[in-house]
């Protein structure tokens, strides 16, 4: 049955290459990426390791003890966070089949890893065998349990979220959850790189051991059986590998309760605020242009994802002020500076863009309601724009004002409400152009809402990428009219740098609307083909 | 019809066309409906095949076939959701992929699949299509409000489409498919998964459109409600368009008494062999 399960996700893997032109595009370029990701990996790990086990031997177990974990912990939540996870068997469709459930865990976490992703836990636990090689013997059974412990551990840390998310509560809790791993990833690894830098690899990790910790952590207990296997101590190498063993069977023992509460709990609504339930939309304003925005607004807050966008704000705003409260960290410290309060429009480069740059993907089958509607095609996209505009706009007011209080420096804050428009049109120019020529496709909600298949989330990271660079140029000419004004003793008079401003993003703006509205006007059909979601 | 028949005034009201067609000689009236050499591929499957298609105002055309015959794809490219890889389609004297607005302000669309907006309530639902379709927000509030009480939704409105059963999802889907009263509806399967209170309801609700003049292209694989509604049906077989017929011209044809006889016998179906389970 294992090997059914194998078969299928593979033959799904195949047949989605074979028909979707978005993975025909998405599958090679992960590969590709990933690929060089694990190569990279792989080689700085067994530099790293054969440094140290050169110059100081004592420091190699706790740095090898650290890469397994930390290789598990970013396996574990990197995709919930910001990279998608692979699009996974659903477990829902199998849960009428004569299948044992241990037998459905074991196909389903195999079937997992048969994903362009895998290749770089693979390429890496190569190399750690071939940094220990004195331990051969135990390579396979601990890469095996390792492989295990990834594999069943993801798929823990995915449902344990996809069943938060359940319950209205848990998604609000969920939201905050998710921000602050992503918040607290950002931190710990310029934590740790700063202190590698200051003392290096050696002292760092002596500095903080774990390897003792292996009968706790099941991922330092591979690495601790393969350090003493290759060491020739094979009694505590099969000790620490029993340790390992129990710590998978205990990981999925607890995915096996998981799933089966998903299984048979259904998944609650958000439920709509007293208001709208009463009035419906027909509250001020109305009009084919307000209309769409508002249920654009609507689904911001119905649709957890959505909510997760906007609130990414919590992310920038815990940089902004990490970063200047912990100046170690060397991001960037804006106490006390004048020009403080002008960096709040940048937010545009870090919030909304999921959504502005994917617009009709977010519609996802909802699309073909939508298209059979007679707005005209500039309608439709000023209703999503104004949408857009004013989440940004809130947000951005918000950090100016904040910013503006952290560093006690008022002078400059309206400067910012300029610098904003050129930033919000900016954001729009390049959402409605990539939002009409390369829609992607979004996954049904369902089990597991943050499925999604490997080589579209690396579509829509390389979309972002591209476009987040197009936005941050086409920002420099009228951030730069901002900073001579305010950094170089007024060059230019305010206003000035207020009416450029303004009309550079309004002209960009306009001139994207013009020719996206066009686009989409003759390309409904394939936009619509693009993102429904088979 | 317990139900509808309570409430005669607002369903005369629901169904009366919102567009004012220019009143012209029938005999020069364009087909409310029609396609001319309709041809759609996929791949190098040819779901519809040169398909002349030509439906008069007011007719309640029955468009049938097997799964995977054709007809939602004819329907989609109709309505303007699927390019045609050759030939041209519209609705009255608009060709739908020249002026897709004028078409699309003039049609309401029951799709097959419950594409609908699962978040919003169903009163929202109805509010936003009415805005897309440029009524005011006095007359959006009342049809909505109508059209909720008449569809047996008014408690459910408050809450998320989501939380729908399938039969309400298909009624609220009607309704916003007839809130701004298009002359031209077309309805993919609105009898599917539907209870027998609620098909009842929306059977008399299509009736009452038709009366009123509305026309509606019907496809569906509920025989008897075909032989019941409809005034002409067309057979696709393979992507073509092989058989158009009243339904007692196609009983005739195909010598039976009813249309499911009459239609199996049109495309060739057979009967199982029904010793399957025994052996």
């Amino acid at each position: 049955m294992v090997r059914h399960l194998v078969g299928l996700k593979a033959r799904l893997t195949w047949n989605g290459f074979r028909s979707d032109r978005q993975r025909k595009i998405g599958l090679p370029v992960a590969l590709a990426l990933l690929t060089w990701a694990g190569v990279w990996l792989a080689r700085s790990h067994y530099e790293t390791a054969q440094l140290l086990s050169e110059s100081d031997p004592a420091a190699l177990s706790e740095y090898m003890g650290w890469a397994a974990l930390f290789l598990f912990l970013v396996w574990v939540t990197l995709p919930v966070i910001i990279f998608p996870l692979d699009e996974n068997l659903d477990p829902q469709q199998l849960a009428t089949l004569p299948i044992t459930p241990n037998r459905m865990l074991a196909g389903l976490a195999i079937a997992g890893l048969v994903a362009p992703s895998t290749v770089v836990p693979i390429l890496v636990i190569a190399s750690n065998s071939a940094i220990l090689s004195g331990g051969w013997w135990m390579a396979l059974p601990a890469g095996l349990i390792y492989i295990g412990l990834l594999a069943v551990g993801g798929q823990l840390f995915s449902a344990a979220i996809s069943g938060i998310l359940r319950t209205r509560r848990g998604r609000d809790i969920a939201t905050f959850l998710v921000l602050g791993l992503a918040a607290g990833s950002f931190f710990i690894y310029r934590s740790v790189s700063s202190s590698v830098a200051e003392s290096g690899v050696a002292d760092a990790v002596l500095s903080q051991p774990i390897i003792g910790w292996w009968p706790l952590i099941p991922p330092v207990a591979t690495q601790k059986a393969m350090i003493d296997a290759a060491a020739g101590d094979p009694f505590t190498a099969v000790l620490a590998l029993i340790a390992a063993g129990t710590g998978l069977i205990v990981l999925a023992l607890a995915w096996r309760r998981l799933l089966g509460w998903l299984l048979t709990t259904p998944a609650q609504q958000s439920a709509p605020a007293t208001k709208a339930r009463r009035n419906g939309m027909a509250t001020a304003p109305w009009g084919v242009v307000a209309t769409m925005a508002r249920k654009e607004f609507r689904f911001y807050v119905r649709d957890p994802r959505q909510r997760l966008v906007w609130t990414g704000t919590v992310i920038f705003v815990g940089l902004a002020v990490g970063g200047a409260v912990m100046n170690a960290t060397g991001f960037f410290d804006i106490r006390g500076q004048e020009w403080g309060p002008l960096v709040a429009p940048v937010l545009v480069l870090f919030v909304g863009l999921p959504i502005a740059l994917n617009l009709f993907g977010w519609e996802r089958n909802a699309a073909s309601y939508l298209f059979v509607l007679p707005p005209k095609p500039h309608q439709i996209l000023l209703g999503k724009n104004l949408a857009v505009a004013t989440a940004l706009g809130v947000e951005t007011i918000l950090l100016t004002v904040g910013l503006a209080a952290f560093t006690g420096h008022w002078t400059w804050v309206w400067l910012a409400f300029p610098l904003t428009i050129a930033a919000v049109g900016c954001q729009l120019a390049v959402g409605n152009l990539v939002s009409v020529l390369t829609p992607l496709r979004l996954p049904r909600e369902g089990t597991d809402v943050f499925a999604q298949s490997t080589e579209q989330g690396c579509l829509a990271i390389v979309s972002q990428t591209v476009s987040f660079f197009a936005i941050g140029l086409l920002l420099v000419p009228p951030a730069s009219v901002v900073v001579l004004t305010v950094s170089f003793g007024e060059v230019l008079a305010p206003w000035i740098a207020a009416v450029v401003a303004i009309g550079w993003g309004l002209v960009f703006y306009l001139l994207s609307l013009f020719v996206s509205s066009r686009l989409l006007g003759r390309r409904m059909p394939e936009v619509l083909a693009w993102v429904q979601v088979v | 019809m317990f139900i509808c028949a309570s409430k005669p005034s607002i369903l005369a009201d629901v169904t009366q066309p919102l567009i004012e067609e220019p009143s012209i000689d029938l005999a020069d009236a364009p087909p409310a409906v029609w396609a001319r050499g309709l041809v759609r591929k996929f791949g190098k499957t040819v779901a519809v095949d040169h398909v002349d298609l030509s439906i008069a105002p007011g007719e309640f055309y029955g468009l049938l076939g097997q799964n995977g015959a054709g007809k939602t794809t004819t329907i989609k490219t109709i309505v303007g959701l699927l390019r045609p890889n050759e030939g041209i389609v519209g609705i009255g004297r608009f060709n739908t992929w020249e002026s897709p607005t004028e078409v699309k302000a003039r049609i309401g669309v029951l799709p097959e699949e419950f594409n609908l907006y699962e978040r919003l309530t169903g009163a929202e639902l109805l509010d936003f299509t009415a805005a897309m379709h440029g009524l005011d927000r006095a007359e959006a509030i009342r049809r909505r409000n109508e059209l909720l009480d008449l569809l047996d939704l008014a408690e459910a409105g408050s809450k998320l489409v989501g939380d729908y059963s399938r039969g309400m999802r298909k009624k609220v889907a009607l309704g916003a498919a007839i809130i701004h009263r298009p002359p031209v509806l077309f309805l993919d399967e609105p009898f599917e998964g539907v209870d027998a209170v609620s098909a009842r309801l929306i059977r008399s609700l299509l009736q009452q459109a038709a009366q009123g003049g509305t026309t509606i292209v019907f496809s569906s694989h509920e025989m008897h409600l075909v032989e019941k509604l409809c005034t002409r049906i067309g057979i696709m077989v393979a992507g073509k368009l092989t058989i158009e017929e009243t339904p007692e011209g196609l009983c005739r044809m195909m010598g039976v008494d009813n249309v499911e006889d009459a239609f199996i016998a049109a495309v060739g179906g057979r009967t199982p062999d029904s010793s399957w389970y025994a052996t």
